[in-house]
């Protein structure tokens, strides 16, 4: 069974509460045979996205076969967004753009020009874009879904795949859209039958949403998944293939033309 | 020494959306993970709108599975009527979900069945976690309102209102933690500030599925009497069984 973590983070603390390096991660991946995570900041969430994509791209760089960071810019900027995220994306080891409207303070239909433009280079790097959401105001699946519909090249992924009250709009705009994709990321078998029965087992990634801080729900999660009584052939596309599809390409490219 | 029998807090029968549950089934997970019994409350239809319905399938389910039944506050009358047939056929606590239902816990039409609740002796287990009418700390200013009462933060507060939990807990002598769909490090943050007797283990199923549950409470590493107390011994208690 091949495993890679769609949703995770690694930062140093989370608000008052230090976490732990990053060899921790790599410690409970390997403990419950994760060979990757896709790895997004936190405190970056609550500002200074440049600091923080800076911190989360050193504390990768050791681990650049298991940990995959995602960049993370504030909407509210505007144009020093755009530019932060094509900074970003010009190194190869960004393979995706996360957001957290509700902890950034946006709604993306307040900010809709500046969101189109950060989903065109998204879309032109190849990089996918995961959202937070299930959580209202700001972070509802159906406003994500209007962002995947305002840039049809983007590859849109709902964090938690409508989290614990939205999952089934959820596995229905997945079904009807086909640039958006869900995370199966913190709720439960039953729901994750519901999104592969509705959204199709090609459009569900397993993510954990775990810290070094918090190893236990990394396992919880893997059992979520292997719990619901899929498939072989859907379980391997939910937990590896899926992923391994959608993720930016890796190139050799760095900014500054070194190999 | 001998692993406790498990007690199942918090399951669900009927069909609601994309879930499906009938006590036969609810019985054969039960068997597969070594559960003895599970307190069942109605889902769906039985839940929002046909209650006789629905508590039927809870209270009718066979003796190893218990009722908690529901009955809509907007009902009036004929909710307080069809609590006392369900405490008639066995019911051992009440179940409501103020978002699926269409209430504040603390509005004044949901008053009387909080009453009759503490009449009957009654655990009250209410959904708590979306925002709005689900609420954990408008559940918490009800179980203020009814200190005798036990109040039962069903879901705990899943999925974004878990962070809530510490504090309602510390500051509601009668709140307790439903630990079917939470995950295992916002329970351990419950049983180490407040203790094990603030815990319930729950399947939730067939939402959740017991073997996901209680892996996730072996992690907790909790001592014998603590793992006791949270799979068996406080759901006998509170529930009466």
């Amino acid at each position: 069974m091949r495993i890679i973590d769609f949703h995770a983070h690694l930062d140093d603390r989370w608000l008052h509460k230090a976490i732990p390096p990053a060899a921790e991660m790599i410690a409970a991946l390997d403990r419950f045979g994760v060979e990757a995570a896709c790895v997004y900041t936190i405190m970056g969430f609550y500002g200074d996205c440049p600091r923080h994509n800076d911190a989360l791209l050193e504390r990768t760089e050791a681990y650049p076969d298991r940990l995959i960071p995602f960049v993370t810019v504030d909407p509210k900027e505007g144009q020093a967004a755009v530019d932060e995220l094509e900074r970003c994306l010009a190194f190869p080891q960004f393979r995706g753009v996360k957001f957290h409207p509700w902890l950034q303070a946006f709604a993306s239909s307040m900010l809709q020009e500046t969101t189109v433009a950060l989903l065109k280079v998204a879309a032109r790097h190849r990089a996918p874009v995961l959202y937070h959401d299930g959580t209202p105001p700001y972070s509802t699946t159906f406003q994500i879904a209007d962002v995947a519909r305002w840039v049809p090249e983007a590859t849109v992924v709902l964090g938690h795949a409508g989290s614990a009250d939205y999952t089934d709009p959820a596995a229905q705009l997945i079904r009807d859209l086909p640039n958006l994709y869900g995370c199966f990321c913190g709720s439960r078998p039953g729901d994750l039958l519901h999104l592969v029965a509705t959204g199709g087992a090609d459009k569900i990634l397993f993510g954990s949403d775990f810290d070094p801080g918090c190893w236990e729900i990394l396992a919880e999660r893997i059992d979520n998944t292997t719990e619901a009584g899929l498939s072989p052939d859907d379980l391997d596309k939910v937990l590896y293939r899926n992923t391994e599809r959608l993720l930016r390409p890796v190139t050799s490219k760095v900014p500054g033309g070194a190999a | 020494m001998a692993e406790p029998s498990v007690i199942d807090a918090h399951a669900m029968l009927g069909r609601e959306t994309y879930l499906q549950l009938d006590a036969d089934e609810l019985l054969r997970r039960m068997d597969a993970a070594g559960v003895e019994t599970a307190v069942a409350r109605p889902m769906g239809a039985g839940l929002v709108v046909d209650h006789v319905e629905g508590n039927n399938l809870v209270l009718k389910a066979g003796s190893r599975i218990r009722g908690l039944v529901t009955a809509n506050p907007w009902w009036g009358a004929k909710a307080l009527d069809e609590l006392a047939r369900c405490r008639d056929l066995g019911a051992v606590g009440l179940f409501l979900d103020p978002s699926r239902q269409g209430f504040f816990p603390t509005e004044e039409v949901a008053e009387p069945v909080f009453e009759r609740a503490a009449e009957y002796g009654w655990p009250v287990m209410v959904r708590t976690g979306a925002y709005i009418y689900a609420d954990v700390l408008a559940l918490a200013a009800v179980a203020k309102k009814f200190p005798a009462t036990v109040f039962i933060a069903g879901f705990g507060g899943y999925a974004d209102m878990w962070f809530e939990l510490p504090v309602a807990i510390r500051a509601t002598p009668n709140l307790i933690l439903d630990a079917s769909m939470i995950w295992g490090a916002a329970v351990r943050d419950v049983v180490n500030e407040h203790g094990p007797s603030r815990v319930l283990f729950g399947g939730a199923e067939p939402r959740n599925r017991y073997a996901v549950n209680l892996k996730m409470i072996d992690r907790l590493g909790l001592d014998e009497s603590a793992r006791r107390a949270i799979l068996h011994d406080n759901a006998r208690r509170i529930y009466g069984i």
